[in-house]
């Protein structure tokens, strides 16, 4: 299948692209900013005659607060991520993560929800999502469904988005100090690059400050999905914080990974790591709340 | 299975008919003859067919001729006044940064979109600006100093 012989169908609205995903879910293709989508076909892993461009959407293009929820319509690019006032404010972490994303031009391009869809086990989006305990809403004809991150994605570059189904909105609540969450990424080059490891921490401190009351670690690129430490969050959780109990941490954490070995790494390599960048994130967690609370 | 799309190029209205997923890369050099923006490794990591879209930079390899119906295109060509160079293009030649001149279209694009929102970018500011844009002869400081000497001649 050539490029040339796909066929584009550009619907005005939501409800015009569902009725047509309705109609037709076994022979077209969602395609966003097309920014993984247009490799794909041009490499073949992707073959349809048709292409469903919801990328002129506009409904689906916001970042809006209400309350205590932030709502992200699934069509912001990562541009509008990183330039949102709202996410600056609510939440660092996601606004951090965007901007390794690829570089300007595909940031430019490149949708929130598009990123979920093509589920791969290394995209820098996903992690953060993990650690905010994020929702993601999917629609079809007849109705929605409002599925958490961590059932969202059900294997390898496999999520649970049916194929009459589009994704319209993610949803999470607001951090509440702006830096008690935080996002950090492992590669071989300064930008542009894709993660050998990723890290997304959230966090809510114990009022003596000496402590983690809640926590969640999700580490990427070490599983065919991004996983939850659990049992580091477990290990942290409430226990007064020093250099042994955030390397141990850093172990379990590592234990819990099931990497692969691949161009860009090995596994034993990937599993070494893990403590470190732990201890990179809950440090810089730390010196944040110092400055946070500097006069 | 041809439509008829049409869009802004470099300040004028063009039309063309076309297969609907043919690139916009493809259209600007195949059927307008805007060879500036060029087609290197067509998945998102060179920079080399960087473009304006509605005032951004984006790769035109990874926009479908039908997602830039009526948007508006500039392209490295875009930037000329009255046929000759303008101010980053002449930072470029006056700096050395251009060798074998295959990335500098991308480049000079990527440059422009930085310097019209930020015209004073500190060293960190134009290393993330081009860092979507590879250059395999110059090393990049060439390329560096010559944005820095278009800021300062803006």
């Amino acid at each position: 299948m050539r490029l040339s012989d796909i066929d584009v169908v550009q619907p005005e609205t939501l409800r015009d692209a569902l009725s047509v995903l309705h109609e037709r879910s076994d022979s077209i293709k969602p395609i966003a900013g097309g920014t993984d989508t247009i490799v794909q076909l041009k490499e073949r892993t992707l073959q349809t005659r048709k292409l469903l461009d919801i990328s002129g959407l506009g409904e689906l293009r916001y970042i809006l607060r209400k309350g205590s929820i932030v709502r992200i319509g699934a069509l912001s690019t990562y541009s509008d991520i990183i330039q949102s006032p709202i996410l600056n404010s609510s939440c660092r972490m996601l606004v951090e993560a965007s901007k390794t994303i690829g570089v300007l031009q595909l940031q430019n391009r490149a949708t929130i929800g598009g990123n979920l869809a093509n589920a791969s086990p290394a995209g820098d989006g996903i992690p953060p999502l993990y650690a905010l305990a994020a929702t993601i809403t999917v629609q079809n004809h007849k109705g929605t469904r409002r599925i958490p991150v961590e059932r969202f994605f059900v294997d390898y570059r496999k999520t649970d988005l049916r194929t009459d189904e589009l994704i319209t909105e993610i949803s999470f609540e607001a951090v509440k100090k702006p830096f008690d969450a935080t996002f950090l990424k492992l590669g071989l080059r300064e930008a542009h690059f894709i993660s050998l490891v990723n890290v997304a921490v959230w966090i809510r401190w114990a009022p003596e400050g000496a402590s983690f009351s809640d926590i969640r670690v999700a580490l990427g690129a070490v599983a065919p999905v991004v996983i939850r430490a659990r049992k580091c969050e477990e290990f942290l959780r409430n226990r007064t914080l020093g250099e042994d109990v955030i390397w141990q941490a850093g172990q379990i954490a590592s234990g819990e990974s099931v990497p692969i070995s691949d161009v860009r790494a090995s596994a034993e390599y990937r599993r070494a790591v893990i403590p470190s960048i732990l201890y990179k994130a809950v440090n810089r967690l730390i010196d944040s709340r110092r400055m946070w609370e500097r006069p | 299975m041809e439509r008829r799309f049409s869009f802004k190029l470099n300040g004028r209205e063009v039309s063309v008919s076309t297969p609907p997923a043919y690139t916009l890369l493809e259209i600007l050099r195949e059927k307008l003859d805007v060879t500036g923006p060029k087609e290197d490794c067509g998945k998102g990591e060179c920079g080399a067919c960087t473009v304006l879209m509605n005032g951004k930079p984006v790769l035109s390899c990874l926009v479908l001729i039908s997602q830039a119906q009526g948007a508006e295109i500039v392209t490295s060509e875009g930037f000329m006044r009255d046929g000759f160079p303008d101010y980053v293009q002449k930072a470029f030649v006056d700096n050395g940064a251009v060798q074998c001149g295959h990335c500098i279209p991308g480049f000079i694009v990527s440059t422009e979109a930085l310097l019209s929102r930020s015209p004073n970018p500190s060293l960190a500011d134009i290393k993330t600006a081009l860092a979507g844009n590879l250059c395999r002869c110059t090393g990049y400081a060439s390329i560096i100093r010559a944005v820095e000497d278009a800021a300062r001649k803006k």
